[in-house]
């Protein structure tokens, strides 16, 4: 084989792990979401849910419950991350990424707080104030805010192709939600409703970006282990002590946890979420910002298949056609022409 | 010496403003790092690819090792890299 054709060979082998490490983030994404429903119903959380909507109503015992979750949650991650990279030797290069404040550590801390208290709280802000129609929708335009940061800041090169594949993967998500997003969206949105739906895409669109901009000189597994460690300290450092100052029993409930049922479950959840996002963290690098977040958009059809086939949720007629869509739009984008050009950026 | 990240190391290596095959920055950063198996040779080879795909450092040459049938790459770091090399690693650059 010639040196030309071996050149090539290697950017079509990173493109493929690239979307690899995506597909694989979006299946996990979707997976999630079972664990992640199933620890609602789950003491301590259902009681806490019960027990706060008596004393201060729905919308609250959601966002307190869902704070709590949350932080077990990243909890959960980081013990999962600790294991993985335990496994692959990286804890060293861990300790060293941690070192270096300036370059590195601020970007992930930055990233956990786009991508956890400002995504997260949101998601669960729209659905509490909208409903889970609209959350999801918002949740779609993600992909959006990623890409016009990556190319405007630091110049990620975008082809008409993968526009065009993201444009169908958004429209194959409205027309999952959009039966439901009509009857949610009434006669009067409450502000903080659409405020929550606004931090959804914002959220995950900037933390896709800045961690972008951390990998640059950081490994995309040390770098997502710092990121997790951010988002647990600012639950259970800062979160958390604020709400249990202002008088609901966080601690009480959150001492409550360790059954070994919800233990498991959590444990699955963080093994889904933490390797999602390892998956993802990973594809950044190969094929930007833009593909990646564009097909992880996909995940609801995932989500929707995964609660039929476990918890027996039948799927509307429109999961067929949106779920062709979203496909369709993967299709696109994964046919774009591989470049001799090795570097996703301007 | 107290060691810093795999990736700020090599663009450490490759600010000296030459070109510098893939197999020669592994064998040092490997040496430094303890990676010298399989596994750690390949990690340092993926960080460059990713350096590369980011824009730090771009390929100038590349050859096909007759002994191995690996594909050698020769690395320049680019302007970018410099830039970014300055903001994050070395502000001496």
């Amino acid at each position: 084989m010639d040196l030309k054709a071996v050149l090539k060979n290697q950017n079509v082998l990173k493109k493929r792990s690239g979307y690899m490490w995506a597909m694989t983030a979006t299946i996990l994404w979707g997976l999630w979401y079972l664990p992640g429903s199933v620890l609602w119903v789950l003491d301590p959380f259902a009681t806490m849910y019960g027990d706060i909507a008596v004393e201060s109503g729905d919308v609250a015992a959601l966002l307190v419950t869902a704070v709590l979750i949350t932080a077990f949650n990243a909890l959960a991650v980081v013990v999962v991350l600790t294991i993985w990279n335990g496994s692959l030797g990286k804890l060293g290069e861990l300790k060293r990424t941690m070192r270096e404040i300036h370059p590195c550590t601020k970007w992930f801390f930055a990233a956990s707080i786009f991508g956890g208290p400002v995504a997260i709280l949101g998601s669960f802000i729209a659905m509490g104030f909208v409903g889970a129609a609209f959350a999801a929708v918002a949740a779609l335009l993600y992909p959006v805010v990623g890409t016009i940061l990556a190319n405007r800041w630091y110049g990620e090169k975008i082809t008409k192709r993968a526009l065009v594949g993201m444009f169908f993967m958004i429209c194959g998500g409205i027309v999952i939600f959009g039966a439901g997003i009509t009857g949610e969206l009434g006669a009067s949105v409450p502000l903080i409703g659409i405020i929550g739906g606004l931090m959804i895409p914002i959220g995950w669109g900037v933390e896709g970006a800045i961690a972008g901009k951390g990998l640059d000189v950081a490994e995309p597994d040390a770098a997502l282990h710092l990121r997790f460690i951010s988002e647990t300290a600012i639950w259970w450092v800062i979160v958390i002590p604020i709400l249990a100052l202002v008088g609901f029993p966080m601690y009480t409930y959150a001492l409550a946890f360790f059954d070994p049922l919800v233990m498991m479950v959590m444990f699955f959840a963080g093994l889904a979420f933490g390797y999602e996002y390892v998956c993802w963290y990973k594809s950044f690098p190969l094929i930007g910002i833009a593909r990646a977040q564009g097909i992880t958009i996909l995940y609801v059809v995932v989500v929707v298949v995964a609660l039929y086939l476990f918890f027996g949720s039948v799927p509307d007629s429109s999961l067929l056609i949106g779920g062709a869509l979203g496909i369709a739009g993967a299709a696109v984008m994964f046919s774009e022409d591989v470049t001799e050009e090795e570097s996703i950026r301007t | 010496m107290t060691l810093r990240p795999l990736k700020f190391r090599i663009l450490e290596i490759m600010s000296d403003g030459k070109a510098h095959w893939n197999n020669e920055i592994i064998e040092t950063v490997g040496e430094e790092y303890a990676m010298t198996d399989d596994y750690g040779r390949s990690s340092i080879n993926f960080d460059l690819i990713e350096l590369a795909s980011g824009g730090l450092i771009s390929s100038l040459e590349a050859q096909i090792d007759e002994d191995t049938g690996h594909l050698l790459r020769k690395y320049g770091i680019t302007d970018y890299g410099k830039v970014r090399a300055s903001e994050s690693c070395f502000r001496s650059l």
